[in-house]
């Protein structure tokens, strides 16, 4: 990147992104904040002196390094890791002034070139908000450009601006006085050691109990101990409140409505109007019903025909690679292992497309956080935020799209959480597992009341998992990563027509996200899986009967845990299908066909069905019974039976820790859990 | 806060709790002096809609309960 670096800052909502997107023209690059797992994006803009890097830093109401979102904004201002940036591009809400001037304030205290570009001066408009920015620049001493960034007002303005960043100033330097000025505080160690502008922000992590989020030197966070937390914490609530009242004294200087004497917000009248529905006590619930069963049915769904066509293409390609090199052993790695790993990649694209499409939606029109409101209740019983609740739901159609989208969530402890949730929802990988073993142990005509029993055991698989997920998160919130419920504390912003252009943008970019970041670590597993399963090959005197699988290293594997399947009913077949179905939960199914010399085959495979149904042990005994049946089931609900949701899970955490302790736990209570039902099951004299 | 009746308004008089909620809850703009308004119920009873600062905030009970408000 070259040219000076802008940091570009602003609430949430205020039109931060599309202002990025118009002014880079969407040429960016993500990247990760060091230790955090933030993103900032950051872009270049061309102006009249040369190229000008712009950082999109979160959105943030404050700089007060509470969450992790706001510790990467003040770590970045503050240049705490890398340079200061040479100014600070700030989007200010024009129709939401009373709120927004806050972090203004903030940038006052540390004293860097500010310049405000004031946005959404078409919705103040509306709502009868007269705002002059040239007045609001005089008062705070920096330069205004009144924008609309949706429709691209002012864009050439701000440009302009960038192009002479160098001669931006701080904010005036008479209310910086004023806002450091010591006051009525207790002064501590740290204010000799840090400054005032540095330390009251430690003062206020100190006081959060954030301070492992700030990169404090030793010698900082040796003085932090020494002070106490309840002196620090009545020194940052003073210097919160003496924020506010310069900004009440800026409002008042301009004239601007004072909506701190009249508890009504001019720009969320027509929201107001909309709201009566969409959060009343009936339509509003059916509706929310309604929009997250469609969202659902998406992922779930929609997908389907995509995933179906993808695969297809990769059959082709695989098929016209194989006859291009003619057989052999290098011609399988590249046709199963190779172009196999680069399908099972892409097949995620169109549900993450999808998931991404939906929330940047629900998110940009303002209903995400309307759907936080309405479901927060039952979210706060596990210990979460109402926000956990769409990506848990994802996690029944597909744990990959899910766990990404667990990056609405703010705190840390929170998203880590509803991460290690996810994987016990029910995919839709599983439903072919179930479908098979149901099809094929489960008499068919048997009814209990309207149900058949088949259809009885799958609403049982899925009630299993849902229970499970919500106990485990429960259990999580106040063990391993104990934290108290995260305060609600949500914003309900006016609504909004979205920008598709910016959701597109979005799309793109957690797409793309995906298949570099967790797309090589799915391709190495799958070459890895393919070769376990595929070496050595049966000698060439191997009589018919003899699968090749079961002779290759994960074959003898499966087949030497037979003494550790046999509590849970299963033999060794059944043990290296479990092993292939790493691979991805609905492999299983194929899997379980090799093993038995069939090949291609599906849930809806007849003569597979029937092999289960009719195998025999050598007593005569069939080896397959409800019961063994149910057992597998059960181990599929718990198991971590799928590699791309360890190495999603490796992305979004950026340690391999939480993905082992994932696959360990969850399959060491699938296998505990499975023998118990099938070892209680015989007691209780079932087969 | 958390008993006003719908469409009520009141002035906060003071945020309690400690560490992090209370800071987050004056950050957000519960500062004493403030005139807020309950401007609804979530359909399940909780959380509240509060109308302050030209804008709309929620919060649950429990918070809600920790700012104590006086009459304007």
């Amino acid at each position: 990147m070259t040219g000076p670096r802008i940091a570009l800052a602003g609430n949430p909502n205020v039109g931060k992104t599309s202002l990025f997107n118009a002014l880079t023209g969407a040429r960016h690059k993500v990247g990760n904040y060091a230790g955090v797992t933030v993103d900032i994006r950051s872009g270049q803009v061309q102006t009249a002196s040369g190229l000008v890097t712009l950082q999109d830093l979160p959105g943030t109401y404050s700089l007060t390094p509470i969450s992790e979102d706001e510790a990467v904004a003040y770590r970045c201002l503050t240049g705490s890791d890398t340079p200061p940036p040479a100014g600070v591009l700030l989007v200010v809400d024009a129709a939401n002034l009373a709120r927004n001037l806050y972090l203004v304030m903030q940038l006052t205290e540390l004293g860097l070139p500010v310049c405000i570009a004031l946005n959404m001066m078409d919705v103040a408009r509306e709502a009868g908000l007269a705002i002059d920015p040239q007045k609001l620049g005089q008062e705070l001493g920096v330069r205004v450009i009144p924008t609309i960034a949706r429709t691209g007002d002012g864009v050439p303005e701000i440009i302009d601006a960038l192009a002479n960043s160098a001669s931006w100033v701080a904010p005036a330097d008479e209310r910086r006085r004023r806002l450091l000025a010591s006051g009525e505080t207790t002064s501590t160690a740290v204010d000799e050691l840090a400054g005032p502008a540095r330390a009251r922000w430690l003062q206020a992590a100190h006081a959060a109990g954030t301070t492992q989020l700030l990169n404090c030197k030793s010698d900082e966070r040796e003085a932090l101990r020494a002070v106490d937390r309840g002196t620090a914490e009545a020194n940052a609530a003073h210097w919160i409140e003496r924020r506010y009242r310069e900004v009440d004294a800026v409002l008042d200087a301009i004239g601007y409505h004072n909506t701190t004497q009249a508890a009504v917000a001019p720009a969320m009248g027509r929201s107001e109007r909309i709201d009566r529905i969409l959060t009343h006590r009936i339509w509003g619930l059916l509706i929310f019903v309604g929009v997250m069963a469609l969202l659902f049915q998406s992922i779930f769904a929609w997908a389907g025909p995509l995933m179906d066509g993808i695969e297809a293409i990769m059959g082709i390609v695989a098929d016209a690679t194989r006859t291009w090199l003619g057989p052999g052993v290098l011609t399988d790695l590249i046709t199963e292992g190779v172009i196999g790993g680069v399908g099972n990649v892409i097949v995620f694209v169109p549900q993450i497309a999808l998931l991404f499409l939906f929330l940047g939606l629900l998110e940009d029109t303002g209903y995400l956080a309307r759907a936080a409101f309405l479901i927060d209740r039952i979210m706060a019983r596990v210990g979460l935020h109402g926000r956990a609740f769409v990506p848990l739901l994802s996690g029944y159609a597909c744990s990959i799209p899910a766990i990404m989208g667990t990056r609405t969530i703010s705190s840390y402890r929170d998203r880590l959480v509803t991460m290690l949730m996810i994987p016990y929802m029910s995919c839709s990988a599983r439903l072919p597992v179930y479908l098979l073993i149901i099809a094929a142990l489960f008499p068919a005509e048997q009814r209990v009341g309207p149900l058949t029993v088949g259809g009885l055991m799958l609403l049982a698989m899925y009630a299993l998992s849902t229970i499970s997920a919500l106990l485990i998160g429960a259990v999580f919130k106040r063990t391993i990563l104990k934290s108290p419920t995260p305060p609600l504390v949500l914003e309900l912003p006016p609504y909004r027509i979205p920008r598709l252009r910016n959701t597109f943008l979005h799309v793109y970019d957690r797409t793309g996200d995906f298949i570099r970041g967790a797309g090589t670590v799915i391709l190495a597993m799958t070459v890895v899986l393919w070769a376990l399963l595929s070496f050595p090959k049966p000698a060439a005197d191997a009589p018919e009967s003899q699968s090749p699988i079961s002779v290759s290293i994960g074959g003898q594997v499966g087949q030497a845990m037979e003494p550790v399947m046999a509590p849970m009913g299963q033999d060794g077949q059944m043990a290296i299908a479990i092993l292939g179905s790493f691979a991805a939960r609905e492999v299983f199914v194929s899997t379980l066909g090799l093993v038995h010399g069939i090949e291609g085959a599906d849930e809806e495979d007849a003569p597979l069905r029937e092999l289960m149904a009719d195998a025999k042990h050598p007593d005569g005994s069939p080896k397959h019974t409800p019961l063994s049946g149910l057992a597998v089931m059960v181990f599929f609900v718990y198991a971590c039976q799928c590699m791309s949701t360890l190495a999603v899970l490796k992305r979004e955490t950026q340690t391999w820790r939480w993905p082992i302790f994932a696959f360990v736990s969850m399959t060491g209570l699938a296998y505990v859990l499975a023998v118990a039902v099938y070892q209680v099951g015989r007691m209780l004299g079932y087969t | 806060m958390s008993s006003l009746t719908l469409r009520e308004q009141a002035v906060v008089a003071a945020v309690h709790g400690t560490g992090q909620l209370r800071l987050r809850l004056l950050e957000m703009g519960f500062i004493p002096g403030t005139k807020v308004t309950l401007v609804k119920r979530a359909p399940l009873g909780d959380p509240l809609e509060f109308s302050l600062r030209g804008s709309h905030l929620s919060l649950r009970t429990t918070e809600a309960a920790l700012i104590e408000v006086q009459n304007p």
